[in-house]
């Protein structure tokens, strides 16, 4: 991996905590690429692709492994960091919901709706049989 | 293949570059005694259809004409409309013009809009074979209200799939020519009355195109008729290739939306009223204006060239009157990979939708399952699919806490920082991109290099904050030097100031528009 995008990616490293009100003075440059090994389970990518409902073949399963390790690994470095008492932040927003009222109304493009559907028959969308897992 | 297509053309030096655009501008339009406009090509439209100097349908014409001249080289479209739509439209703009009716304000404007931005009247495929010859039921808010004011919707712009991507070579179609160096120049075409609308979720594509690019707060445009893929970063928001015309477009589209309740309710104060032409400006235009230049953007991993063009811009604002100063916004760097987190796990939420069943293309099978995984194996390309997984790993039950919830804490954390330092200033600084456009191919099998070419966006979209990005010098490279692009962060719904000083930044400074070789090389003036 280029080494200019891995300055890119250096995390703080975990002497760094946070707390509300009050930042670090000096931050310290860790020049190297900054990765934490998680302590979860690696991902599974033959079951994320079940719950995901998409079928991977077995080769895409391989070839999808390894990049998606990295990027998770890389995703670790945040479990490093601590995030005591800071609130989890929805959106960036703080209007709080604009919600229409709950009233239905009538779409008027209905029709264009249905001919979008793959496989309509009679007003109904077809769908093949469920079966059941083992 | 593609590379033996990028023979360099002969190359118009920045310096004759402006000599030639300023030409442009002066074609003949009769000049008011009052205040002159400021440079835009909307308003210049406007002007010229209802003074009866020039017609919709000619204006419509000639750029249909050049847009299938270049097309081909540069595949930006993924829909183009027959010739026959758009000059009828163009025909009834003519007629209400003869019949002294009141037309919008947008009156004559073509438009592109991005594929993910649902027309009811033309494919709509996020650039994902999933979506192929998907037609929605409605236009989305922002074409409604386009259309609304007279505009004209020529087409849908490419992009990569589901919008994850800088470069369209995660489009399922095709590749923009040159990658995100010309993708979208064509539709931002000052030369052509061209505006853009598109989705700003992580947006280097301004500085990569040389051409002014407005995000808006988020919230402040609605989202309805976008096509989902970070809900709580999706923000739309408009090229153009002036801070006018960008201004303009942005009021056009800006407002409450029922249809979207994460629209704000705030008042859409009128952007187009920001500019103050050159003429009527103090020599320190912008004197006591607080810029904050953010430290940590301009460290290791950026291109020095960049780093050094940018600064150059930032002296231009002192020598306008700002005070400048350093600001430095300690959890920056970890807002990439909390903005992949969030990005891929709500994606992989609302991309479930995409099973097959109701619109799309459909794998059938003999069991529900099968058509759910087929449909969605063959419909998603590589890297929606790697998006979608690691969302789903990450929102898995007893790893919520470790990767979402974080992300969500780091957000808290950026948007305090952004806004600690929007209090002691008016504006902050950084580049637009740590790099000019990439070629094509050289980001395509690292993933992680791919991200990391949006550390200057992602912080601004995990904050909401509205970002103003400018063209503001080249580099080498290329084959006509590849532009530089700057971008200036506001607090939240404070447009109203960054389009006022990118205007004032743009009329002081010269020699910087970017004109790619395809348009230099036939122009005549």
């Amino acid at each position: 991996m280029g080494s200019r995008a891995a300055l890119l990616l250096r995390a703080t490293p975990p002497l760094f905590s946070f707390r509300k009100s009050a930042y670090p003075k000096a931050l310290v440059q860790n020049k190297r690429f900054y990765t934490v090994k998680s302590s979860l389970d690696p991902p599974d990518v033959a079951r994320l692709a079940e719950t995901a409902r998409i079928s991977l073949t077995p080769q895409q399963v391989e070839e999808f492994g390894p990049k998606i390790r990295q990027v998770v690994d890389w995703f670790g470095q945040l479990q490093a960091v601590d995030l005591q008492s800071i609130e989890p932040a929805l959106r960036a927003d703080t209007e709080g919901d604009n919600l229409r009222n709950d009233v239905p109304e009538i779409f008027d493009n209905r029709d264009a709706i249905i001919a979008a559907v793959p496989t309509y028959e009679d007003s109904y969308i077809k769908v093949p049989k469920v079966l059941n897992k083992e | 293949m593609l590379s033996s297509a990028q023979t360099p053309r002969l190359l118009r030096s920045p310096t004759t570059t402006t000599t030639t655009l300023k030409c442009f501008h002066s074609s003949p339009i009769p000049t008011s005694a009052s205040t002159p406009p400021p440079p835009s090509q909307i308003l210049t439209t406007r002007k010229s259809l209802l003074s009866r100097q020039t017609s919709a349908v000619d204006l419509a014409k000639s750029f249909l004409h050049r847009l299938r001249r270049h097309e081909p080289q540069l595949s930006s479209f993924l829909h183009v409309s027959p010739d026959e739509t758009v000059l009828k439209q163009a025909e009834e703009l003519d007629n209400k013009i003869k019949n002294n009716e009141e037309v919008g304000p947008l009156a004559g404007v073509l438009v592109g809009v991005k594929d993910n931005i649902c027309t009811y009247d033309m494919p709509s495929t996020a650039g994902s074979r999933l979506l192929e010859n998907y037609r929605p039921p409605f236009d989305a808010t922002v074409v409604r209200k386009l259309r609304e004011r007279g505009a004209i919707v020529v087409g849908k712009t490419n992009l990569d799939e589901f919008g994850m991507g800088s470069t369209t070579e995660g489009s399922a179609y095709q590749e923009g020519h040159r990658g995100a160096q010309l993708q979208l120049f064509l539709l931002d075409n000052a030369w052509w009355h061209w505006e853009v609308i598109l989705v700003e979720v992580s947006g280097n594509r301004a500085s990569f195109c040389g051409v002014v690019g407005l995000k808006p707060t988020y919230g402040r445009v609605s989202r309805y008729g976008l096509v989902a893929y970070a809900s709580s970063l999706d923000v739309i928001g408009c090229f153009g290739s002036s801070v006018a015309d960008a201004g303009i477009l942005l009021h056009t589209v800006s407002g409450h939306d029922k249809f979207d309740a994460t629209s704000s309710k705030r008042e859409v104060p009128n952007y187009a009223s920001q500019f103050v032409p050159i003429d009527y400006l103090e020599s320190k235009p912008l004197k006591g204006l607080r810029v904050g230049v953010i430290r940590e953007t301009f460290e290791d991993g950026v291109d020095s060239e960049v780093i050094s063009t940018v600064r150059d811009a930032v002296s231009h604002l002192e020598e306008l009157g700002c005070t400048v100063s350093e600001v430095s916004l300690p959890s920056y760097s970890l807002g990439l990979p909390a903005y992949y987190i969030l990005a891929s796990s709500e994606s992989s939420s609302n991309l479930s939708r995409y099973d097959g069943v109701r619109y799309g293309n459909q794998v059938f099978g003999d069991e529900l399952n099968s058509l759910y995984g087929d449909s969605r194996a063959q419909g998603f390309g590589s890297e929606v699919k790697m998006r979608i997984l690691m969302g789903t790993y990450a929102l898995s039950a007893g790893y919520y806490d470790a990767y979402y919830k974080r992300a969500q804490q780091v957000r808290t954390i950026i948007r305090n920082s952004f806004k600690d330092a929007l209090d002691k200033n008016d504006i902050l600084i950084s580049p637009a991109a740590p790099s000019v456009a990439y070629k094509i191919g050289e980001k395509k099998n690292d993933p992680l290099a791919m991200y990391a070419g949006d550390i200057m966006t992602v912080n601004v979209n995990l904050a909401g904050l509205p970002a103003l990005v400018l063209p503001c010098g080249f580099v080498e490279g290329g084959s006509a030097g590849l532009p530089v692009g700057f971008q200036m962060i506001g607090a939240a719904f404070d447009e109203e100031k960054l389009l006022k000083i990118g205007h004032i930044f743009e009329q002081t400074l010269q020699g910087y528009s970017f004109v790619p070789p395809l348009v230099a090389d036939e122009w005549t003036c």
